[in-house]
């Protein structure tokens, strides 16, 4: 790894990460300070459940615990919008970490400075995962101070392991990000794909608990097997799918790696 | 041993052709010219030296490294100016060139970078963004000696400089071939090439046409001459004339042979006015393969 390229690349998505930090950290201070209203009207809310299509619900990840306990209503939106946002943020980040290079033409000033490419790649991976460390980090912060300050009587155990879900899911995305910029022309926006990626990962899942008959599509999305809402006020730890994202994701940053090795910069 | 050797080095994209079986050396402490037509192949070349682009096949050294294998080396002892330069737009001249000098490790890097931008006019606290064309150029010859580089491998270097700062880049090359630095020098303008170089190979449809002594170069050289004469009878034209036009006073046609006896020729003749121009590189080329 080469330091002062690491600085650099931290440097250089400052302003990106600030921003989307605050996105995610603002919309769960959001979520957690109105959930004392939301309780307080909880039979209310109970009726208004009851009124939902039941498919709709359930496509959300809604249930009674939504709105009857702090970890079953923070699990909903953590699942629906903050691993989403983080998802695009480092999955984006990713993507351009190396492409962007290549799009602006500031490839041939740095594969023309006395660095390897392997140690330019591993650079630029580490300081992506710096930055997807800072951000899923401040995050968890937020949502531990959101907890307490908010919540009574919090499953912690619940909250960690929506969490830990969450930091394999989100990686998942993030390795996706850098494998889409080893084959996609580095002319081509990336949010698209990525977008399309995560969103595409998502709504799979939603419809797949939304409908028996379609419940096969479920396993073409992370969310699946790396589930991040509690039912009955358990959420259980499943090992095998984090171990099985962490192989896939390794997988998929090998072969970007292995990609960026021999690819011609033509300029 | 040669500071840069090439050996039978390809570069195909699919089936198009980047270079072919190029093969050419360059000396220790030689200034080596790289002329060819835009298109050609010279970025090609330049650009698989560096790593940028991998071989097809063949081989290539620089310093007695592989370029395949011992890239990061090589690259520490090579200063690099580009043709096009594309610095990050966000950075100032003074932060690319302090993160330039960072990478290689330059010691006392700021007083070095002020005196070549003092040198060559070059504002440094501007925006790359902000920069024009020519001031780019400039930040791009600053970087590429800043670290004292063994082998200085310029693509195009002059476009966008003025004449005044061309002039002056041409002095610090010189300066830096006396110091011993080997310097490749790639352009499509051959006043360039003869002014800088000892020798150079031409390169066409990415093939080597030749490795040849400048003199040699120059001496295969043709020039074409527009004159008007003071009537409009018939002109003997001097040994090495072809492509004569006439109208009127007015006579065209391309020389090829020494420029002495060229002038002893002018000297001979009444004329009112006389033009010597530089062909196109493609007459050039036309002219070398038919001599």
């Amino acid at each position: 790894m080469n330091s002062v390229v690491f600085k650099k690349e931290l440097k250089r998505n400052r302003k990106n990460t600030v921003i989307w930090t605050a996105i995610v950290v603002g919309f769960t201070a959001l979520i957690l300070s109105i959930f004392p209203s939301f309780s307080e009207m909880g039979e209310e809310m109970a009726k208004l459940m009851s009124s939902l299509p039941e498919e709709y619900a359930k496509a959300l990840g809604m249930d009674e615990e939504t709105w009857s306990s702090i970890i079953g209503y923070y699990g909903t939106y953590y699942g629906i919008y903050i691993t989403l946002l983080m998802g695009i943020f480092t999955a984006s980040t990713g993507a351009t970490i190396i492409g962007k290079e290549e799009r602006d033409g500031t490839a041939e000033f740095l594969l023309t400075r006395p660095i390897s490419r392997g140690s330019i790649a591993t650079t630029k991976l580490m300081a992506l995962g710096a930055l997807f460390l800072i951000v899923y980090g401040i995050q968890t912060l937020s949502a531990v101070i959101g907890l307490l300050v908010f919540g009574e009587d919090v499953n912690w155990s619940v909250m960690t392991t929506m969490h830990v879900h969450g930091f394999f899911l989100v990686g998942f995305f993030t390795a996706s990000g850098v494998l889409m910029s080893s084959f996609l022309s580095p002319k081509l926006n990336y949010m698209g794909p990525v977008v399309g990626l995560i969103f595409g990962s998502y709504f799979l899942n939603a419809i797949s608990m939304a409908a028996e008959k379609v419940s096969w599509l479920g396993y073409f999305s992370p969310y699946h097997y790396l589930n991040l809402t509690a039912k009955n006020g358990v959420l259980e730890l499943n090992l095998i799918a984090c171990f099985g994202a962490s192989v896939v994701s390794a997988i998929l940053l090998w072969i970007s790696y292995k990609r960026y090795l021999t690819r011609d910069i033509v300029g | 041993m040669s500071t840069i050797e090439l050996s039978s080095l390809s570069k195909f994209y699919g089936n198009q052709c980047g270079i072919d079986s190029v093969s050419f050396a360059v000396k220790k402490g030689e200034i080596f010219g790289f002329i060819g037509p835009n298109g050609s192949g010279k970025s090609t070349t330049i650009r698989t030296l560096l790593g940028l682009l991998s071989p097809t096949s063949g081989k290539a050294t620089i310093m007695g490294m592989d370029i395949s294998t011992e890239g990061a080396t090589i690259r520490e002892k090579v200063g690099y100016l580009p043709s096009e330069v594309d610095y990050y737009s966000e950075m100032s001249s003074k932060d690319l060139l302090l993160y330039h000098a960072a990478i290689y490790r330059v010691q006392d890097a700021e007083h070095k970078i002020q005196e070549l931008a003092t040198y060559f006019q070059l504002d440094l606290d501007r925006r790359i963004d902000d920069l024009s064309y020519g001031n780019k150029k400039k930040c791009a010859i600053i970087q590429s000696v800043l670290h004292d580089p063994e082998v200085l491998i310029l693509d195009e270097p002059t476009g966008g400089l003025d004449p005044l700062m061309q002039n002056r880049f041409f002095e610090l090359l010189e300066r830096l071939n006396k110091k011993g630095v080997t310097i490749f020098f790639s352009s499509h303008v051959l006043s360039e090439i003869q002014r800088m170089c000892d020798r150079a190979a031409i390169i066409r449809e990415g093939k080597i046409a030749a490795v040849e002594d400048i003199s040699a170069l120059l001496s295969k050289q043709m020039k074409k001459v527009r004159l008007v004469t003071t009537s409009a009878g018939n002109l003997p034209l001097p040994d090495g004339a072809q492509n004569h036009h006439q109208s009127g006073q007015k006579h065209t046609f391309d020389y090829v042979g020494p420029t002495q006896d060229l002038v002893t020729w002018l000297s001979s003749q009444a004329i009112l006015d006389v033009t010597l121009s530089e062909p196109d590189l493609e007459s050039i080329f036309m002219n070398y393969y038919q001599s």
